[in-house]
């Protein structure tokens, strides 16, 4: 791949300053960097500070594509890309952006990942293609349709897109954005199996716990500048640069920074491995206290005062019923015409006061559950009782008083031109009375006020989620349900989102959320429904479905750090948070022993 | 869109009480209708169901439809245009249009010569004016059933591919096949948003006099449905922009050497030829042997 070339590094940046056409300032200010061949590089930073312009000026986007003002110099496999195209740089830089279903432009994945390799009329494009697909281990999909695949398989293609150019280095905008974590983390594999055939590969990323795993080195960008390049363990250990720029400490990292003092005070490397933290806490005594389990976090109702699990499994009185599924059948039909089966014989009862979680790998039936929850699909057999009401005898517009479904892609929910005029759609739309203030006070609760009059599509990441809550909330459901609130987020707006869903709690009788993401089970859910295949694998409470391996391995699911720890150290219950386990494995107060 | 639900009346009475279920009852159907339109479009747009032109190289299918979509237009004559116009429908039929496109081809044909008539006995109209009712429905019908045979049979690939080997421009190859990739993610988002509106907008208020507050209200959602359509599909699109240009598609398109390779795989049969001279032979045929007016 670099053939006589090796001596250079991947890339050298040099007093790069860049400004996008029409922009005010700099999206790049007096950038060093040098990133040598070999390498596997994590570059973060917050929003806005540069990362994915930096990461475009190794492929010549930046300034072949967005001609701003530029001065300096970016050499990428020792060239430097000002005289060469964005085609000809294509074959040193592959990028996979990260939106990157928009990056598939032919309808099957073998046509997809040929697209390169034809459209530069390489003799070897077949080879190049076949290579890719069997790399990346999606040879078994390459006649698929692209828009049929999962977005891991998508992202995959993306990757073997990029791949069939045979490029030396690989830039990845964000792998993990939009994936459960079983498949950010095969992504990552797959990075690092190329990496070790040499191929340089820059990742952007936000998950510290992803890059304490696979990157060898960090770089933070800053408001456009280069604060740092080191390796990825004296990075990590910079906690408080790392937090500045939002992206909060691996919870490994957190766990020891709390707990270990040599780790708190600098003398020591923190640990980046579960193993790593679990031998460093045994080492420094840390072990469950008798009795600390007591000192649980209240905030936890699924193990408040009563720990024991199987707690949701004794119904309480019918009246507090939600909704009932009652021997559901429900499918639908395929492109060949055949018929696949989602749910069959379904049962489940949703209580008031409860939040539950649903969670499964794709295709367990989590969607099609939330539909038919909605009133939007009703089932083949069986009944579906929301509020009383079967589903079949309402209208989904009628039932949309009693139950909002907040979809998946926010985009899809902002249907008029600004944050306020979807929020009021739904009370104007039926006369409410209050209209006017019910939607002064969801916005205000959403922290949405200043933004109210901007169309929803510009809002960030973050701020979309807080408007599809908003839009939601001032439909007064009694029943919400949200499908993956919390992809493609960074850790800051994640955390947001779960703290605004918490919050809501008292607005909502019950709320559903389909998710991947078992950092919002761990911490907000007080009741999980695991699917596989359209079946109820384990109804319970966070704690003890971490506790069950087949469970986990069975759907899918991989705990979060902290409770991971807690495993690693005989920890019981689970813990589900980095304050609750601190809370439980620091030395008791003589008093409270008495 | 759902029709029969948006149909439906909501407005009787929000609050139904609990238990009482037999006012209404929802089969399910509107929605298995639904998804059965969209997956019928597909199957049309992706040719999977064979068929006599599917197997025939794109440039053959292209031009056995320029010679079924010009012949009918040489003549006045009742009996020749019937002949064409059973031709091409036993032609779409052997190409397996399927019953969507089948259905409203029928329907558009009968509707629009029902409405003309109408128009014609209205103004005082006479036989001859039939006649030529006549022959511009059988000419229309000629060439729209020629038309679906011929791209129901072509997969977008191979459509792109065959514009391409006969010098079309790249870009007008590629915006057909990027276009037909396009068309299950803007169904689906259609879909979504025109649901959006059914549970988030005002309800329905009955079917007013002739079922015309349905007919506005299905209206204005369908038009009000476009413009969260665009927009996200223009946001999608800028992606796709800046990634063609890393993969090396640029305004020009590939280069002559990667449309050779690209379109190595075409390949002229004996069944090609065999389908142009045959087919060129039935409508001289038709011409000479049926008598003209």
């Amino acid at each position: 791949m670099a053939d006589d070339r090796d001596a250079a590094p991947a890339v050298e940046v040099r007093d790069l300053t860049f400004r996008y056409p029409g922009a005010a300032q700099d999206s790049l200010h007096g950038v060093d960097l040098t990133i040598e061949a070999g390498d596997f590089v994590a570059v973060v930073g917050g929003n806005g500070s540069g990362k994915t312009t930096l990461c475009k000026t190794f492929n010549g986007l930046v300034p072949h594509f967005w001609n701003g003002d530029i001065s300096g110099r970016v050499k990428v496999a020792g060239r430097s890309t000002a005289r060469r195209t964005v085609g000809e740089i294509a074959h040193d830089v592959g990028y996979v952006f990260q939106d990157f279903g928009n990056q598939l432009v032919r309808p099957t994945v073998r046509d997809d990942v040929a697209f390169g390799p034809l459209n530069f009329g390489l003799a070897d494009w077949e080879a190049r293609t076949d290579a890719a697909l069997r790399a990346l281990e999606i040879d078994d999909v390459a006649g698929t349709h692209t828009w049929q695949l999962s977005g891991g398989q998508q992202h995959l293609t993306a990757l073997a897109g990029a791949l069939a150019l045979a490029p030396s280095i690989l830039v990845v905008d964000e792998p993990a954005a939009e994936v459960d974590p079983r498949r950010a983390a095969a992504v990552y594999e797959h990075l690092t199996r190329l990496n070790e055939q040499g191929v340089t590969v820059v990742v952007i990323e936000h998950h510290a716990e992803l890059i304490a795993r696979y990157a060898r080195s960090v770089v933070l960008m800053d408001a456009g500048r280069v604060r740092w390049h080191l390796p990825v363990d004296e990075a990590l250990a910079r906690t408080a640069d790392l937090a500045e720029a939002h992206i909060p400490a691996p919870q490994v990292v957190a766990l020891a920074q709390e707990l270990v003092p040599d780790v708190a005070a600098g003398r020591r490397r923190p640990p980046l491995t579960i193993e790593e933290c679990a031998a460093m806490l045994r080492d420094a005594g840390r072990s469950e206290q008798p009795g600390a389990a007591l000192l649980r976090a209240p905030d936890h109702p699924g193990a408040d005062g009563s720990p024991a699990p199987g707690s949701t499994s004794g119904p309480p009185a019918g009246s507090d019923v939600v909704a009932r599924l009652d021997g559901v059948r429900y499918g639908y039909r395929t492109i060949s015409g055949g018929k696949h089966t989602v749910l069959d014989g379904f049962d489940l009862t949703l209580r008031a006061e409860e939040r539950i979680a649903l969670v499964g790998s794709n295709g367990a039936g989590k969607s099609t559950l939330l539909s038919l929850l909605s009133g939007l699909a009703v089932p083949e057999a069986g009944a579906v009782e929301v509020a009383g009401r079967d589903t079949r005898s309402v209208s989904a517009a009628q039932l949309s008083s009693q139950v909002c479904y907040l979809l998946q892609r926010p985009e899809e929910m902002f249907l008029t031109d600004s944050v306020r005029a979807d929020v009021a759609m739904h009370p104007t739309g039926r006369r409410a009375p209050d209209a006017r203030e019910l939607v002064e006070q969801v916005l205000d609760r959403t922290r949405l006020t200043d933004l109210a009059d901007r169309d929803g599509r510009l809002l960030s990441g973050g701020q979309q989620r807080r408007a599809t809550l908003a839009v939601g909330l001032a439909m007064r459901p009694r029943l919400l349900l949200l499908d993956e609130p919390t992809s493609s987020l960074d850790l800051r707006s994640r955390d947001d989102v779960i703290d605004m869903l918490s919050a809501l709690a008292e607005h909502i009788r019950c709320t559903v959320v389909a998710t991947h993401d078992m950092h919002l089970v761990a911490e907000w859910a007080d009741r999980v429904v695991v699917l596989d295949q359209g079946r109820v694998v384990a109804d319970t409470d966070p704690a003890t479905l971490f506790a069950s391996p087949d469970v986990l391995r069975r759907a899918r699911l991989v705990p979060p750090q902290v409770t991971q720890v807690g495993h690693a150290l005989g920890m019981d219950p689970l813990p589900l948070s980095v304050a609750e386990t601190t809370r439980r494995l620091a030395p008791l107060p003589t008093e409270e022993l008495v | 869109m759902t029709i029969a639900d948006v149909a439906a009346p909501h407005g009787t009475s929000p609050e139904v009480a609990p238990g009482t279920t037999g006012t209404r009852h929802r089969s399910g159907l509107d929605r298995v209708s639904v998804e059965w339109v969209k997956l019928e479009l597909m199957r049309v747009a992706y040719a999977t169901r064979g068929g006599f032109l599917a197997r025939r190289d794109p440039r053959a299918v292209l031009g056995w439809y320029a010679l079924c979509a010009l012949a009918p237009w040489f003549t006045y004559s009742t009996p020749i245009l019937v002949v064409l116009f059973v031709l091409a429908l036993g032609c779409a039929l052997a190409a397996r249009i399927g019953p969507l496109l089948l259905g409203l081809f029928t329907l558009g044909l009968v509707g629009q010569a029902a409405y003309v008539l109408v128009l014609v006995l209205v103004l005082g109209g006479d036989t001859t004016a039939l006649d030529g009712l006549l022959q511009i429905s059988l000419k229309l019908g000629a060439v729209s059933l020629a038309s679906m045979a011929a791209f129901v049979s072509l997969d977008p690939e191979k459509l792109s591919d065959g514009l391409q080997a006969m010098r079309a421009p790249a870009v007008l190859g590629f915006a057909i096949s990027y276009g037909y990739r396009m068309v299950p993610l803007l169904i689906d988002e259609f879909h979504d948003i025109v649901d959006g509106h059914r549970l988030r907008g005002a309800p329905h208020q009955g079917h007013g006099f002739l079922g015309w507050r349905t007919i506005a209200r299905i209206g204005r959602i369908a038009v009000q449905a476009f413009y969260p359509l665009f927009l996200n599909t223009a946001q999608r699109t800028r992606t796709t922009v800046e990634a063609m240009e890393t993969r090396g598609f640029t305004s020009a398109g590939p280069s002559p050497a990667g449309r050779r390779l690209r379109l190595a795989y075409l390949q002229w049969r004996v069944g090609d030829t065999l389908l142009l001279v045959v087919s060129v032979a039935v409508v001289v045929a038709v011409y000479t042997v049926l008598p003209t007016p």
